[in-house]
């Protein structure tokens, strides 16, 4: 599963980051490594986009984006 | 030789509150995610030694993602400096110090700033930073930028470091990385290039497109590191382990402290709130619409008019009446009676309201309620082409058009940035305001806020229907594939040392404004309309030069109702700055003098959606040629005088008719009642005929299948 099919307000565990551009490269230096644990904490009013917790900090990421994550399952 | 300091960090870490506080500037600042987009630097001296401070972009990584992150990558690349400074926030110290670790493995004349320590201790807790320091060898600070005695600390430690000795900072998880084998397939590219060596071998198992550019590798050194396997996961999953260990216990609550620790995971109390799914686009609709009253109804207004009273009874007055008294020639007394006192000092009165608008878009964006919007409204946005992020340019662009295209650079998607610094012209900036206040308070007494604010959504309106009409055409301009990774600031309340700044800033840009431009352009503007070329002075205007000049376009404006050289003459002179299409009415008679054909009232408000609309001012031309190009520029300026026009002449006809037909109150609203009731419905019918999903394929969603289903 990823990060799209992920619940809101449940926490999960990164698995991997898929793809192999710019766009895996700069969720893997934000600090999306595997084994992180994610919060996700809200999705968008007019959806698209998922707001998650990781680390200490707060970041939204379109569908997109999301899909790069795979999770490994709910903590 | 001046000493060179270059800071760096994450964004929103507060390298440019350091900055400012370190060389006494006022560059923006604000609580978001790349509100600098470009370097300044200033030299200043301290203690006797001259010291040249350089403020970056924020960046996450040496391997950059966007623009203006290359900005700040390069500089560090190019080793210019003598001490690079990484600025940390505490609160995110893990994420914070990836910088600092890719900092130190390219063995830049490292410091670490812990920013933000404030922060940390109302919570209650202490950082033991001289672990990290021993830990990592490298010069840890921590400090608070918002006091000046912490900034003192950081200057004098600094400068020593300069002086001293480097210590090689200590990477144990470099040896768990294949570095050798990397360097024995491209060392020979590695001379050529001139990089770092050990820093470009780790970025090629990083597999950095910029550094493996700059190496330009052949097709078999490709496939020998390629087989090495995939090292890119590891290298970061390795920083961060590494930086787990350093930061491990080096927070800790202060024993000697009081408790008091956020509650931590999960949305905060105040988000739950802000971004509930059903309250959230009201609530922000809601707060708009009360920064608006109070800007330009209640306290606004009130200020205003106490400013007004001032200029006119104190200075205005008893200026004109000395002057004609001294027997001064009649054109200088009505040089200075209409073209100054009315005209600049018909701007100068919306001081108060200029001000506070500039400082309720200050709020929103120090707040963090500005991030917030744009992820709310991300969703939207994409739908036109455009980002959640471009809500950051257009908001700032209520408050001057030329300075918020700038922060458009933030954008990653070409497109989307061309987009946003074209569309964000129509949102209607401060400068436009004198000109709605003045015209319809002339005309439409009562109703005076009512077409303000229509004249703030109709703006907003046209940008999201151009947008739509780009992203939907097949145009060029089409969006392409957007990522949107956007960090979301913690809350933060702005300290009363910034408000009073952010006021006394942007009352000194007004005054300064008015005193200079809009003073001389006025003064040259009554010249020009009160002298002919043959006769000289002439009181009413016939026969001026501008009278001559301006008449030859008029006629061009006669259907949209305002083809009188008056209304061409300031419109024009409006392309310097929009205040001046008002002060050069004032100078020029007065809004009545120039709307005098049967549909007034019509013909204003027409006027009014034209300033709106058409080209803002020259120097957001400059700023949008710096942005996009000349081409597009060109492009702009077509787009908004087109726009302009086209609208405008809706606006004038409908007006036009209305008065004609006097329809009743409940007419009109049942039109647009019905008309909403019919769009909704035409939806409905839409969605329930293609079964929820038109299968367009734009969604990557496979709606054929799930029908089969």
């Amino acid at each position: 599963m990823t990060l799209n099919d992920a619940q809101a307000q449940k926490t999960y565990t990164i698995s991997d980051i898929c793809g192999n551009g710019n766009e895996r490269r700069r969720l893997l230096d934000m600090g999306f490594t595997p084994e992180t644990k994610v919060d996700v904490l809200t999705r968008a009013p007019l959806g698209g986009t998922v707001l998650v917790s990781l680390r200490n900090f707060t970041v939204a990421l379109r569908e997109d984006a999301a899909a790069l994550v795979v999770l490994k399952g709910r903590v | 030789m001046a000493l060179k300091v270059a800071l760096t960090g994450n964004p929103n870490v507060g390298k440019t509150s350091l900055y400012n506080r370190v060389t006494r500037s006022f560059e923006h600042v604000g609580n978001w995610h790349g509100v600098t987009v470009g370097s300044i630097e200033k030299t200043v001296v301290y203690e006797g030694k001259t010291v040249t401070v350089t403020d970056l972009p924020g960046m996450y990584s040496l391997s950059v993602y966007s623009f203006e992150e290359g900005i700040a990558r390069d500089r560090v690349l190019e080793g210019s400096d003598d001490v690079v400074v990484n600025i940390c926030e505490v609160n995110n110290l893990v994420r914070n110090m990836y910088l600092t670790l890719q900092l130190a493995e390219l063995g830049a004349p490292l410091v670490v700033v812990v920013n933000m320590m404030d922060e940390l201790k109302k919570q209650g807790k202490v950082l033991d930073a001289s672990r990290i320091e021993k830990e990592l060898g490298v010069r840890v600070i921590p400090m608070s930028a918002k006091y000046k005695t912490d900034s003192d600390t950081f200057m004098s430690e600094v400068c020593s470091f300069a002086d001293s000795e480097k210590a090689k900072p200590i990477l144990p998880y470099l040896k768990q990385l294949p570095l050798a084998k990397v360097e024995s397939i491209i060392s020979e590219n590695l001379r050529r290039s001139g990089l770092k060596k050990d820093w470009a071998c780790l970025k090629v198992l990083e597999n950095d497109e910029f550094v493996k550019e700059k190496l330009d590798l052949s097709k078999a050194q490709n496939e020998e590191l390629k087989k090495l396997g995939d090292y890119s996961g590891r290298v970061a999953q390795l920083r961060y382990e590494y930086i787990d260990y350093l930061t491990e216990g080096a927070i800790k609550d202060d024993p000697k402290g009081d408790k008091k620790h956020k509650s931590e995971g999960g949305l905060s109390s105040v988000d739950r709130f802000v971004l509930n799914k059903y309250l959230a686009l009201p609530l922000f609709l809601l707060l708009m619409a009360a920064i608006f009253v109070v800007t330009f109804g209640f306290l606004g207004k009130w200020l205003s008019d106490l400013l007004e009273l001032f200029i006119s009874n104190c200075i205005g007055g008893p200026l004109t009446a000395w002057l004609s008294h001294a027997g001064a020639p009649k054109w200088v007394v009505a040089l200075i009676g209409d073209g100054i006192i009315n005209g600049v000092g018909g701007i100068l009165v919306f001081l108060p309201q200029v001000v506070l608008l500039f400082f309720f878009l200050a709020l929103l964006e120090d707040s963090g309620y500005i991030s917030r919007v744009a992820f709310m409204t991300d969703g939207l946005f994409r739908k036109i082409g455009l980002s959640g992020r471009s809500v950051f340019t257009m908001l700032m662009g209520f408050g001057c058009s030329a300075t918020a295209l700038l922060t458009a650079r933030g954008l990653e998607d070409e497109n989307t940035r061309k987009k946003t610094v074209l569309l964000t012209p129509f949102m209607s900036c401060s400068a436009r305001l004198p000109v709605y206040t003045a015209i319809a308070g002339a005309f439409f007494l009562n109703g005076r806020p009512l077409i303000v604010f229509a004249m703030y959504v109709l703006g907003a309106a046209v940008a999201i229907v151009i947008a739509a009409i780009m992203e939907h055409s097949g145009s060029r301009l089409k969006s392409g594939k957007l990522s949107f990774i956007m960090e979301m600031p913690p809350y933060r309340m702005p300290t009363f040392e910034r408000v009073f700044q952010i006021i006394a800033n942007n009352a000194k840009v007004y005054i300064i404004r008015v005193g200079t431009v809009i003073f001389a352009f006025n003064v040259i503007i009554w010249l020009l309309s009160n002298f002919s070329l043959t006769k000289g002075f002439v009181s009413d205007g016939s026969g001026s030069i501008l009278q001559t000049v301006a008449g030859l376009i008029a006629p061009c404006f006669a259907p949209l109702g305002f083809g009188n050289w008056r209304a061409v003459t300031s419109l024009l002179s409006g392309l310097v700055a929009k205040e001046i299409v008002i002060s050069s009415i004032s100078s020029l008679g007065g809004p009545e003098a120039i709307f005098m054909e049967e549909y007034a009232g019509a013909a204003a408000v027409a006027f009014m959606t034209f300033t709106l609309l058409y080209t803002p001012c020259i120097a957001t031309l400059g700023a949008m040629r710096k942005e996009i190009g000349l081409k597009y520029m060109f492009f702009g300026l077509f787009l908004q005088l087109g726009v302009a026009y086209v609208i405008s002449l809706l606006v004038y006809w409908s007006g036009v008719l209305l008065i004609m037909f006097k329809p009743p109150v409940w007419g009109i609203v049942l039109v647009c009642v019905g008309s909403i009731l019919v769009a909704t419905l035409m939806i409905a019918v839409r969605r329930l005929v293609s079964g929820g999903c038109r299968s367009c394929g734009k969604c990557g969603r496979d709606c054929a299948k799930r029908k089969n289903k």
